[in-house]
C-alpha cells in the first residue's frame, strides 16, 4: 500500500525528505472574547521511519495538534504536507481518501466498535478501503497475530483487557499499511502491565520503520521515540533528539523553561 | 420554589440550546396527536349515519306507496284508509303525490321522481335542509345523494319535465333510499308543481304515505297492516317498505365508506402508535446522556427525572392541544357522508373520552421518554451515563459477514440497521401502512376511472357516486398517514445520525469519505423502506378487497403499482439525505473527543 501511494505520487519517501510536515499551523476555538488558541504557530517535520512523541501536561494541545496532523480537523492558520500532497487544498472526500491509504489512528478510549469483534475491527480500514473481504480478513489475522492476539480474534471488546483492547487498536491501525501511525495517548487509560505491552508493540512498530507521532504525557512512552518535543499552551517549548541526533533546545529561543 | 424556579431554568436552557430538537419532537407528537384525535373521532362521527338521519327528520317506520302501470286503475289516495287507522299506526304524513319526471342538467338527464309537499313541516318525515332553504315556489329541493352525483349546488337552474325551477334547497331523509342506492333519484317540489309534472307527462299522479307506529307494535300487527293495505290496492303497483329495508340498502352503498373509515382511521391510530415508539425509543440515547450530564453537576436521581418530564411533558401537552384542535378542524372534510345521510350535525367532532386519550397518550410519551432514562440514570455512573448508549448496539453476525462484501454505502447502511432492528422494524412498518393507503387510494381510484368508462351518461352517476366518497375520505386518510410516516422517517434518520455519529466519525477517520457516510446512513432508511414498498403493494390491495372493493373487476396496472416502488424510495432519500448530510459533515475530532 504504502509503495503504491509513493509510486501513485511519484514521491520517493527517503529518510531525508518530510513524511508528513506542517508549517505554521494555528488553530482557534470559540470567538471574541471566548476565543482559545488550541495550537499556536507550530511547525513539524517528520521524516519517514521515524518515531516522535508529543509532551506536555493536559490541555496543552497536544491532542489538537495529532487531529489536525490527521486532517480530522481543519488548521485556522499554517499548511500541513502528508506524502507530498498539501491537506488544507483538498475536499473533505480527497482527504478520507488520504487518510484511508496514508495514516492510522491509535486513539486514548480505543474507539473499536462494540458490536465488532477484534478481527472485524481490525479489517474495517481495509474494507473501507475497498479490499476485498478475504484480504482484508487474510490481514487482519496477520495484524491480530503481530499483536499477539490471534487467540482472541471472535472477542468482542466488551470481552478482552484494556491493553487488549489498545493493541486491537494498534493493529486496526496498521491495516492498510499507512505511511505514518498517530497515536493519542496510547496508554491514557491502561495500567502499568498493559502500559508495557503497547509500549513493546510501539518498539516493535519503529524497529521495523514505521513512522509515528504519538502524543503522551507517559514518560516510558516518549523515552520510545527519536525525538521529543515539548508543548505547553499551543506552542512547541522544547524539542529533543533522543537517539542520534543533536539536542536541540527552543526554550533557548523561546525564552521559556522546558 | 427555588426547586421550581431551577427546573424550569433548566427545561427552557434545554429546550432553547436544542432548539431544532425541540420543533422536531414538538411536531412528531403533533402530527400523532392529530392522527389519534382524528382517527378516534372518525369512529365516533361515522357511527350509525342512518339512525342519525332517521331521528333528525322524524323518519317514519313504514312508507306505503301506490304506484300506475298502464292498464291498472288510476290511484287514488283513499286506498291508503286501511292503513290510515290500521292496528298499531301512531301517526302518518301524506299521501304526497307523486310523479315521475326527468330531471336535467349540463347537458345530462336522470329520472326521478318529483314528490309534491306543503311548505308547512310534516309531523313524520320531514326531511332536514344542509343546504339553502325548503319548498318555495319556482323551487326544488334535491336530495343530497342526488345533488351530490349531479354536481348540483343551491340556486343552480335545472330542468324538471316541462318545469324550469332553481334548486332551492339540498336535503336528507329516510323516506327512500338515497340516490344512487334508489333510483330513480328523488326531488320535492310544490304539489302544484307535481301536479304539473304528471299531467305534462300525460300519467296519473301516484302516491306516498309516511306511517309511524306506535312504540312496540308486534311483527303481526304490521304484516296485517301491510296485507289490508293489499287488498285495498286493487292490483296497482304497490310497496310497502319497512325502515329496515331502506337502511340495508342505504348501507349497501355506505358500506363501502364505512369501512374505508373504520380501516382508515384504525390504521391512522396504529401509525401514529407506531410513530410515538420511533419517537420514544429515537430520544433514549439522548436522554440518557442528558441524565448524566445533569448527575455530574449535581443533580439527585429526582430531580433529573423531574426536569426530564417536565421539558418532555410540555413539549407532549402543547402538541397534544394543537393535534386536538387539529384533528377537530380536519374531521369534518372526512366525516361529511356525501351522500344522503347526515354525519353528526349535532355532536362535537371529539368527545371527552377522546380527548382524554389523546392527552393520555401525549402524557404516556413524555413519561416513556423520561421513565427508562431516569431509572438508568440514576442506576448507572455518571460517567456510564454520559459514554454508554442507552440501549447497547446488537451485533448480527451474519449481517456483517454478509456486509463485508458489500460496497461501503451498503456495508455502512446494513451494520447500522443491524445495530437497531427494533427501530428499523418500526420504521418499516410505519412505512408499509403509508404505502398501503396510497396502494388502496390509487386502487380506488382507478376502479371509478374503470367504472367512467364502462358506464353511459346517466347511470355513470350511480356507479361513481357509489365510490366517490370513498375515495375523498382514502385520498384525506393517505394524505395524512403518509405526512405522519414523512415525519416518522425524518425523525428516524435524525436519531440514526445521533445514535450513529460516534461511529460514523470513526468509520470517516479510518478512511470512509462523508459522501460515503451520507449514503450509508441514507441506505439504512431505504432498505427498511424497500421492504415496506414491497409489503404495502399487497397489503394496500388486500384492504381495497376488505373494504368492499373488487380486485377481479379492476386492479390498477402493474406498472403503476411498481411505481409506487421507487416513488416510496425517492421520497425516503430526499427526507432523509438532508440529516444524513448533516451528520456526515459534523467534526471528527469533535465527535471523538467527546466519545
Amino acid at each position: 500500500m504504502r509503495q503504491a501511494l509513493e509510486l501513485e505520487k511519484g514521491t520517493i519517501m527517503t529518510a531525508d525528505r518530510p513524511v508528513l510536515s506542517a508549517s505554521g499551523l494555528t488553530k482557534e476555538y470559540g470567538q471574541a472574547a471566548a476565543r482559545v488558541h488550541a495550537v499556536k504557530d507550530v511547525s513539524l517535520q517528520v521524516m519517514r521511519g521515524e518515531s516522535v512523541a508529543i509532551v506536555g501536561q493536559s490541555g496543552c494541545g497536544k491532542s489538537s495538534l495529532l487531529y489536525l496532523l490527521g486532517g480530522l480537523e481543519r488548521p485556522t492558520l499554517g499548511s500541513l504536507q502528508l506524502a507530498g500532497e498539501r491537506l488544507e487544498d483538498l475536499s473533505e472526500a480527497r482527504l478520507a481518501r488520504l487518510r484511508r491509504r496514508a495514516l492510522g489512528f491509535v486513539f486514548q478510549d480505543f474507539h473499536l466498535v462494540e458490536e465488532l469483534t477484534a478481527l472485524e475491527n481490525v479489517e474495517l480500514p481495509a474494507l473501507l478501503a475497498g479490499a476485498s473481504p478475504r484480504r482484508a480478513r487474510d490481514r487482519a489475522h496477520e495484524l491480530l497475530e503481530q499483536v499477539g492476539l490471534s487467540n482472541r480474534s471472535t472477542h468482542l471488546p466488551s470481552a478482552l483487557s484494556g491493553g487488549q483492547r489498545q493493541r486491537v487498536a494498534v493493529a486496526r491501525a496498521l491495516a492498510n499499511e499507512p505511511l505514518v501511525v498517530l497515536a493519542d495517548e496510547p496508554t491514557g487509560n491502561l495500567d502499568s502491565a498493559a502500559t508495557t505491552d503497547v509500549l513493546r508493540l510501539f518498539e516493535q512498530l519503529h524497529a521495523t520503520g514505521q513512522t509515528l507521532v504519538i502524543v503522551t504525557h507517559d514518560e516510558r512512552v516518549a523515552a520510545t521515540a527519536d525525538r521529543l518535543i515539548t508543548m505547553r499552551d499551543g506552542e512547541f517549548v522544547d524539542e529533543t533528539r533522543l537517539t542520534g541526533g543533536v539536542a536541540r533546545t527552543l526554550s533557548a529561543l523561546t525564552g521559556l523553561e522546558a | 420554589m427555588g426547586r421550581l424556579l431551577l427546573i424550569n431554568r433548566l427545561v427552557t436552557g434545554d429546550i432553547k440550546r436544542h432548539r431544532g430538537q425541540s420543533v422536531l419532537l414538538l411536531v412528531m407528537i403533533l402530527a400523532t396527536t392529530t392522527a389519534l384525535s382524528l382517527g378516534l373521532a372518525l369512529r365516533h362521527v361515522s357511527e350509525n349515519p342512518f339512525a342519525r338521519t332517521r331521528a333528525a327528520t322524524k323518519g317514519p317506520d313504514v312508507v306505503a306507496q301506490l304506484g300506475y302501470a298502464p292498464g291498472s286503475a288510476r290511484p287514488s289516495p283513499k286506498q291508503f284508509a286501511p292503513l290510515l287507522h290500521a292496528k298499531g299506526v301512531s301517526a302518518t304524513a301524506g299521501p304526497f303525490p307523486v310523479a315521475p319526471a326527468s330531471l336535467t342538467t349540463k347537458g345530462i338527464s336522470v329520472p326521478v321522481q318529483a314528490e309534491g309537499r306543503d311548505s308547512d313541516a310534516s309531523a313524520v318525515d320531514q326531511p332536514v335542509v344542509t343546504s339553502g332553504h325548503w319548498l318555495s315556489a319556482g323551487g326544488v329541493v334535491l336530495e343530497r345523494g342526488l345533488a351530490d352525483a349531479l354536481g348540483l349546488h343551491v340556486g343552480d337552474p335545472v330542468h324538471l319535465g316541462n318545469l324550469s325551477p332553481t334548486v332551492s334547497g339540498i336535503a336528507v331523509s329516510t323516506q327512500q333510499p338515497f340516490y344512487p342506492a334508489a333510483t330513480p333519484g328523488l326531488v320535492w317540489v310544490t304539489r302544484a308543481d307535481a301536479q304539473r309534472l304528471a299531467s305534462a307527462a300525460a300519467q296519473p299522479l301516484g302516491y306516498l304515505l309516511d306511517i309511524k307506529l306506535a312504540a312496540g307494535v308486534s311483527e303481526n300487527a304490521f304484516y296485517a297492516t301491510v296485507d289490508a293495505f293489499g287488498a285495498a290496492t286493487r292490483g296497482e303497483p304497490s310497496l310497502v317498505e319497512p325502515w329496515q329495508q331502506i337502511r340495508t340498502s342505504d348501507y349497501r352503498v355506505i358500506g363501502l365508506d364505512r369501512k374505508v373509515l373504520l380501516f382508515g382511521s384504525t390504521l391512522l391510530s396504529l401509525l401514529a402508535l407506531a410513530s410515538i415508539a420511533v419517537l420514544v425509543t429515537g430520544r433514549m440515547s439522548e436522554q440518557t446522556r442528558r441524565v448524566g450530564l445533569l448527575k455530574a453537576v449535581g443533580a439527585t436521581p429526582s430531580l433529573v427525572a423531574l426536569v426530564l418530564l417536565a421539558e418532555n411533558l410540555a413539549l407532549a401537552l402543547v402538541a397534544a392541544i394543537l393535534g386536538i384542535v387539529a384533528g377537530d378542524l380536519l374531521t369534518p372534510v372526512l366525516a361529511s357522508p356525501g351522500h344522503g345521510l347526515l354525519g353528526n350535525p349535532n355532536a362535537p367532532t371529539l368527545t371527552v373520552p377522546a380527548i382524554a386519550i389523546v392527552i393520555v397518550v401525549a402524557a404516556t410519551v413524555a413519561a416513556a421518554s423520561t421513565l427508562s432514562p431516569a431509572i438508568r440514570g440514576a442506576r448507572t455512573s455518571t460517567l456510564g451515563a454520559l459514554h454508554n448508549p442507552a440501549n447497547p448496539p446488537r451485533r448480527r453476525a451474519r449481517v456483517i459477514a454478509i456486509s463485508a462484501a458489500l460496497p461501503v454505502p451498503l456495508l455502512l447502511g446494513l451494520r447500522l440497521i443491524a445495530r437497531r432492528t427494533r427501530r428499523t422494524v418500526l420504521t418499516a412498518a410505519s412505512l408499509m401502512v403509508a404505502v398501503a393507503m396510497v396502494v388502496a387510494a390509487l386502487t380506488v381510484q382507478h376502479d371509478l376511472h374503470v367504472t367512467a368508462q364502462r358506464h353511459v351518461a346517466g347511470s355513470f352517476f350511480v356507479a361513481t357516486a357509489d365510490t366517490a366518497t370513498a375515495n375523498h375520505v382514502l385520498v384525506i386518510i393517505s394524505v395524512m398517514m403518509v405526512i405522519l410516516a414523512a415525519g416518522s422517517t425524518t425523525f428516524t434518520a435524525w436519531a440514526t445520525v445521533i445514535d450513529a455519529q460516534r461511529s460514523t466519525a470513526l468509520a470517516r477517520a479510518l478512511g470512509a469519505t462523508p459522501q460515503q457516510i451520507t449514503a450509508g446512513l441514507t441506505t439504512a432508511q431505504l432498505l427498511p423502506g424497500l421492504a415496506a414498498a414491497f409489503m404495502g403493494i399487497p397489503v394496500g390491495l388486500l384492504l381495497y378487497q376488505l373494504a368492499g372493493g373488487n380486485l377481479s373487476e379492476a386492479h390498477p396496472p402493474l406498472l403503476s403499482l411498481l411505481a409506487v416502488i421507487p416513488g416510496t424510495l425517492i421520497a425516503i432519500a430526499l427526507l432523509t439525505v438532508v440529516p444524513a448530510r448533516v451528520g456526515a459533515q459534523r467534526s471528527i475530532a469533535d465527535v471523538l473527543r467527546v466519545g
